[in-house]
């Protein structure tokens, strides 16, 4: 008896055995590596953030003088967020418009993002440069920006009320993913949370694909899990420099 | 949130890799990819003798664990003690039968490598691959070597990716023999014996290699020959390569290369489509493309180029000098190559004999009057995609020696299906095999080698015995009749067949709450005699309005079928159930179909009811949909159902139902008529059984009664009315049917034949128009002239099929042959899948319960429609099959005079259709006078004049009404029992 093949045509992403495509189970996180004080001389604050094969630098220049009256506001400092993606990012080299639709968006959702955690009141009639230079991409961009920007912000020394990290989950039948890559979010349903520090409450909840109800729970349950221990790692790597800095100090 | 549950996260580290491949993309560029690849310790080596892995297992996101596969004590031979196998890709690949097969092959350990391999090269066999995984019996255990950081080869600069895979194979045999070793010393059960690795590979290289690092490695030749019943297994290893190559004197044209067929195809030169064979002719194929609107024709064994009937091949079009027309002309295999010897090759791929057929061709093809009749032709230069499956044939007897040695001999298998070549398979046991229906799988078709290559898979048993004729055209048609597994057995409720309807509604189920309880409406079903599965009940019910309350009931199969559990895919991969004559194959388990769901009389079940409030004049006011709980009162036959109407001293409310029921449906009908329903007739026999012996006795058409259409006409609205509503909630996904208009060009034969014998047309404009123009072609003196133009409309229309509404455009959902906008299938879910899914998708448009995503999305919609067409169409043909071979049975008891109609003509024969039976047979011209050269054959008439043996000379047209004695013949050479007929004058 021979079984349908076309319904075995999908790519095997989710194997009966209970691991990906890439040797992960259904709630690992890829590797994530990051870094702050990357770009020490140039700028006020500045990351290196890498999720698999995602790979984004940050630069925040700010509280300054902002570019003009549509960057003032009288109440608190306005950010504003720039991403630039290199024509070498994705697979097949293409030229991305600077200000492109998409982009724009991006730009946005940053900017609203961090504008839950920054305490943007104590710096009335200023402005925060945030730029992002998307080096890589292979899947998780928005989380891997708003990661590297948390970062960039902290070592710039911009009080926030706590980390944003975020990150994405896709649904596979009734699985739950974490953390996808391309080839996953091509074929998945999924969204993207950011979670203000080891809370509950969300910065950011993306989603731009269809999930059923029933799925959503479960999904968004393991995203801010894995958000948790981002913020984990992150936090480990500012105390990591912290501490480093104070050794300087010390022996100066 | 604050409710949800936390997820733990993995925090063990994991070392990682990088997987690197170079992918061609469409435009012919090369692209370096390079993606991650997690290597972890966690992977478990799945044997019940390991201490270690368990330990270490991960649980999946449900929480459960796997249990571990390969068993504590595997399977042993003399030679090697007991042993874990590990196999290799082109095992997998070339004796999957093998493998599948139950005296042999336990405790398979694959390795990820040879799946991964697999599934490039091979997705039906990846699929069988993954069944027997699933298969608990068989002890498969797919280990995940590329992700497991002890086993993870990383391949070396100047490595070719086979040896690279090779080495990662043999990698796992040496971690598994070291893994179990060091296990086993651990335990405090000192006295385990050690387990033998045991690598099967064809590739000798790899076997030296793997003998110098320690492993234990034999062919599959040598691992067969090991067992104690070799016999019989040694006949499955498919054939291997090296045999051919002696024999080099003919040859067909090589393929094209698959770049320049996709670069053909794209750029237009060539083009794809699948190739059909003409059935009564083996030598002529025709191609189907999108760019003709006629299909295209392939003449002769060379042009169709070892492509199979149904295979997707390319094609290029020959010169138009070249170009023919159909021909009208029989041509059976068997009987052309019934000299040939299966050791020996003739020297040319055409023999003589199929030269002069297809020297006649071209003769007509000059001298043709009828121009338009010549077609583009052409050739197959590639294969994209083989149809191949098993099949089923038997030996054919003087192709094999009478010795009864058992050394290996080549002998040929003729096929069940007429369409294909018979297939050449080497074989001990041919003195045995020799007058039983054996299944065969087909390995190879070398260019070189005028027939396909194949192995002997197993036999079914003697030819014409009822059991292996059955399971025959099971196979044949591709009809899952294995019982049901275990795990799908374990979906079913656990009260068995003492499942109830709770009695106490409003025990704390929200599902159940929401159930509209009928019991107190006077509902019946209507089915024919003796059906067990009850689909559907009706009921009807006076309102204080004047109006009608009318319900169809339908059993709620989704209740007991949730989707995505082992039952619905079981369910959604046998698509129908399949109905012979005496044998229902049923898509769901005997639990279900004939008692929790089925609607049995006296009593309560669950159901989903539509509701309609209904004018006496036949309009619809109102529509509700609601799951229900009912009581059937009564399960009547047709007949009972109408002697009871039509009884008037029968006054209970039920029969007044019932009566307004047939009054209702006879509005209904006259409605879809007036707007072009049509009525196809094709001949529905039935057989009849004898009841002890189960031996067929006499064949009857079925009759119709007012009761049939009644249950249809409510059937027929129901589906019509929820094909609306789910299509206006899942406007691109919603389950539903549609029929196309057949293309004018279908008709032409028709047309012409019928204006130039009778003087008549059928008319395409529209389906009302096609309706009155079949009305309309009538013979004053052959009342059954009109239902044999009917039955040759029907083979002129296209089938209709089931699609997800976001595949075509509104105006493409119409329902030809019944007139309507829009068509589902509702009203049997018992047998059908596609009513299930309806049902569901219907479920949660009316807010009962959610529906599962695999119906939801569009691209698995279109998957699952993709199979229940399949499934329905091969349904319908075993059915078919079925019936005739049961007339054959009861012909084989009486031959006799009947009465016959012409339906073709050939230049060497024609084709009688005997209404009594639903039989179609062929008489040959050698049958009908005596010098087949004085017969003429005139095209443009359908007519064939020749002289009768007795001298008198006749003409023959088609639609003729002639006399033929009918009886039944068994061929000895191909074993297929034949309706033989013979004209009387």
């Amino acid at each position: 008896m021979i079984l349908d093949a076309d319904s075995f045509l999908e790519k095997c992403i989710y194997s009966p055995e209970g691991l990906r495509a890439d040797g992960r189970r259904w709630n690992e996180l890829r590797q994530f590596k990051c870094q702050i004080n990357t770009h020490a001389n140039s700028s006020d604050g500045s990351s290196y953030v890498e999720q698999g094969y995602s790979k984004v630098v940050c630069i925040v220049n700010g509280p300054k003088e902002p570019d003009g009256r549509s960057h003032t506001f009288l109440d608190k400092a306005c950010i504003s967020v720039e991403v630039n993606i290199a024509s070498f990012s994705t697979v097949d080299r293409k030229k991305v418009v600077r200000n492109n639709k998409r982009v724009q968006e991006l730009n946005t959702t940053i900017q609203r993002t961090l504008e839950e955690a920054v305490l943007s009141h104590l710096y009335p009639r200023t402005q925060i440069d945030i730029s992002i230079q998307v080096l890589q991409q292979d899947g998780g961009l928005l989380p891997t920006c708003v990661n590297a920007a948390t970062l960039a912000l902290i070592d710039a020394g911009i009080p926030m009320v706590d980390y944003v990290s975020a990150c994405s989950a896709g649904i596979y039948d009734t699985t739950p993913l974490l953390d996808l890559n391309t080839m996953e979010e091509n074929d998945l349903a999924f969204l993207t949370v950011g979670v203000i520090g080891k809370s509950d409450s969300l910065a950011l909840l993306m989603m731009e694909t269809r999930m059923s109800m029933d799925n959503l729970e479960p999904v968004m349950a393991i995203a801010i899990a894995g958000s948790h221990s981002i913020r984990d790692i992150m936090d480990r790597e500012v105390r990591r420099h912290g501490k480093q800095r104070l050794a300087k100090k010390g022996n100066m | 949130m604050s409710t949800t549950v936390k997820r733990s996260i993995e925090t063990k580290s994991l070392s990682i890799s990088s997987k690197v491949f170079v992918r061609s993309s469409k435009s012919g560029n090369a692209t370096k990819i390079v993606r991650e690849q997690y290597l972890r310790n966690d992977i478990p080596c799945s044997s019940k003798l390991c201490l270690i892995c368990p330990l270490n297992v991960q649980a999946d996101v449900n929480g459960v664990v796997k249990p571990f596969v390969l068993s504590e004590d595997p399977n042993r031979t003399k030679q090697l003690g007991s042993h874990y196998i590990v196999i290799d890709a082109n095992i997998a690949i070339q004796a999957i039968d093998l493998l599948e097969h139950k005296a042999t092959f336990y405790d398979i350990i694959v390795p990820q490598t040879v799946l991964d391999e697999v599934r490039n090269r091979s997705l039906p066999i990846y699929a069988r691959l993954r069944s027997l995984v699933k298969d608990e019996d068989k002890r498969y255990y797919i280990f995940h070597n590329e992700f497991r950081r002890d086993t993870f080869v990383q391949r070396q600069p100047k490595e070719s990716i086979n040896d690279r895979n090779d080495r990662a194979i043999r990698r796992v045999c040496a971690w598994y023999k070291s893994h179990l070793e060091e296990s086993v010393s651990n335990s405090d059960r000192p006295n385990l014996k050690i387990l033998k690795i045991v690598l099967i590979t064809n590739d000798f290289d790899n076997r030296t290699k793997a003998k110098a690092e320690g492993i234990t490695a034999l062919s599959l030749r040598e691992y067969i020959g090991s067992l104690p019943d070799s016999e019989t297994l040694l006949d499955m290893i498919p054939t291997e390569d090296q045999l051919n190559n002696k024999r080099k004197e003919f040859s067909f044209p090589e393929h094209f290369p698959m770049s320049r067929l996709m670069g053909g195809v794209k750029n237009k030169t060539l083009y794809q489509g699948a190739l059909n064979t003409n059935q009564y002719n083996f030598l002529e194929a025709t191609v189907s493309t999108p760019a003709y609107p006629k299909p295209l024709l392939i003449l002769g064994l060379e042009n169709i180029n070892r492509a199979f009937n149904g295979d997707s091949v390319v094609v290029e079009l020959l010169p138009q000098s070249e170009w023919k027309q159909p021909s009208t002309q029989i041509v059976d295999e068997e009987e052309l190559s019934k000299n040939d010897d299966a050791t020996n090759e003739i020297s040319s791929v055409i023999t003589e004999q199929e030269r002069k057929i297809l020297g006649q061709e071209a003769l007509d093809a000059q001298t043709s009057s009828a121009e338009f009749k010549i077609q583009p032709t052409a050739k197959v230069v590639g294969i994209i995609k083989r149809s191949w499956r098993y099949y089923v044939g038997h030996i054919v007897p003087n192709s094999t020696t009478s010795d009864k040695t058992s050394s290996t001999k080549s002998v040929f298998v003729q096929l069940m299906d007429r369409c294909l070549p018979r297939i050449r398979i080497r074989t001990r046991q041919s003195a045995t095999l020799v007058g039983k229906r054996i299944v065969v799988a087909i390995d190879s078709w070398p260019a070189n080698s005028r027939y396909p290559e194949g192995h002997f898979v197993r036999a079914l048993g003697e030819i014409e015995t009822k059991e292996a004729e059955t399971e025959a055209l099971l196979l044949e048609h591709d009809v899952e009749y294995r019982p049901f597994s275990k795990t799908v057995l374990d979906c079913l409720p656990k009260e068995g067949h003492d499942w109830k309807v709770p009695e106490n509604l409003d025990n704390g189920d929200e599902q159940l709450k929401k159930r509209k309880d009928l019991r107190d409406l006077l509902v019946c079903s209507i089915d024919p005699v003796g059906c067990q599965d009850i689909d559907d009940a009706l009921h009807a019910k006076m309102l204080p309005n004047g109006n009608h309350q009318v319900g169809v009931h339908i059993a709620d199969v989704g209740h007991f079928v949730k989707a995505n559990t082992p039952l619905d895919d079981e369910g959604a991969s046998r698509g129908t159930s399949v109905y012979l004559v005496d044998k229902r194959i049923d898509m769901l388990p005997m639990l279900l179909g004939t008692d929790l769901c089925s609607l049995k009389p006296y009593v309560e079940r669950f159901a989903f009811s539509v509701l309609w409030e209904i004018t006496p004049e036949g309009e619809i006011v109102k529509t509700d949909f609601t799951k229900s709980i009912i009581r059937s009162r009564e399960a009547f036959s047709y007949e009972q159902a109408q002697i009871r109407i039509d009884d008037d001293s029968q006054q209970d409310e039920l029969t007044q139902g019932m009566r307004v029921l047939l009054k209702i449906s006879k509005k209904l009908k006259q409605e879809r008529i007036n707007a072009g329903a049509l009525n196809l007739a094709s001949p529905e026999v039935k057989v009849h059984m004898d009841s002890e012996t189960s031996d067929p006795g006499d064949v009857e058409i079925k009759k119709l009664l007012d009761t049939n259409s009644l249950v249809e006409e409510f059937m027929l609205l129901a589906n019509i009315s929820v094909a609306k509503k789910i299509y206006e909630s899942f406007p691109q996904t919603a389950m539903l049917r549609r029929h196309g208009s057949p293309p004018a060009t279908n008709f032409e034969i028709l047309n012409d034949q019928l204006r130039v014998r009778k003087n008549m047309t059928v008319s395409l404009e529209s389906s009302r128009a096609l309706a009155d123009s079949l009305d309309r072609c009538v013979d004053v003196k052959e009342p059954f002239f009109n239902t044999l133009v009917r039955i040759m409309a029907t083979r002129c229309m296209l089938a209709a099929e089931y699609f997800s509404s976001g595949s075509y455009a509104y105006p493409e959902f119409r329902h030809y042959g019944l007139a309507s906008e829009i068509y589902t299938h509702f009203t049997s879910p018992i047998r059908r899948y596609a009513d299930i899914v309806a049902h569901r998708q219907l479920a949660a448009a009316i807010g009962y319960e959610t529906l599962a995503q695999s119906h939801r999305e569009k691209d698995k919609m279109e998957r699952i429609c993709g199979n229940i067409n399949k499934r329905h169409r091969n349904a319908q043909f075993a059915g078919r099959a079925s019936i005739e071979y049961y007339v054959g049975q009861v012909l084989k008891a009486s031959e006799s005079e009947q009465e016959g109609f012409v339906i073709k003509v050939f230049s060497n024969g024609i084709v009688i259709l005997v209404p009594k039976f639903g039989v179609e047979g062929l008489i040959h011209i050698e049958d009908l006078c005596g010098d087949p050269t004085s017969s003429e054959f005139d095209e443009s008439t359908y007519c064939l004049n020749f002289t009768e043996k007795s001298g008198t000379k006749r003409q023959i047209a088609i639609f003729d009404k002639v006399k033929v004695f009918v009886k039944s013949e068994k061929d000895e050479s191909t074993g297929r029992r034949k309706v033989r007929m013979s004209l009387l004058s």
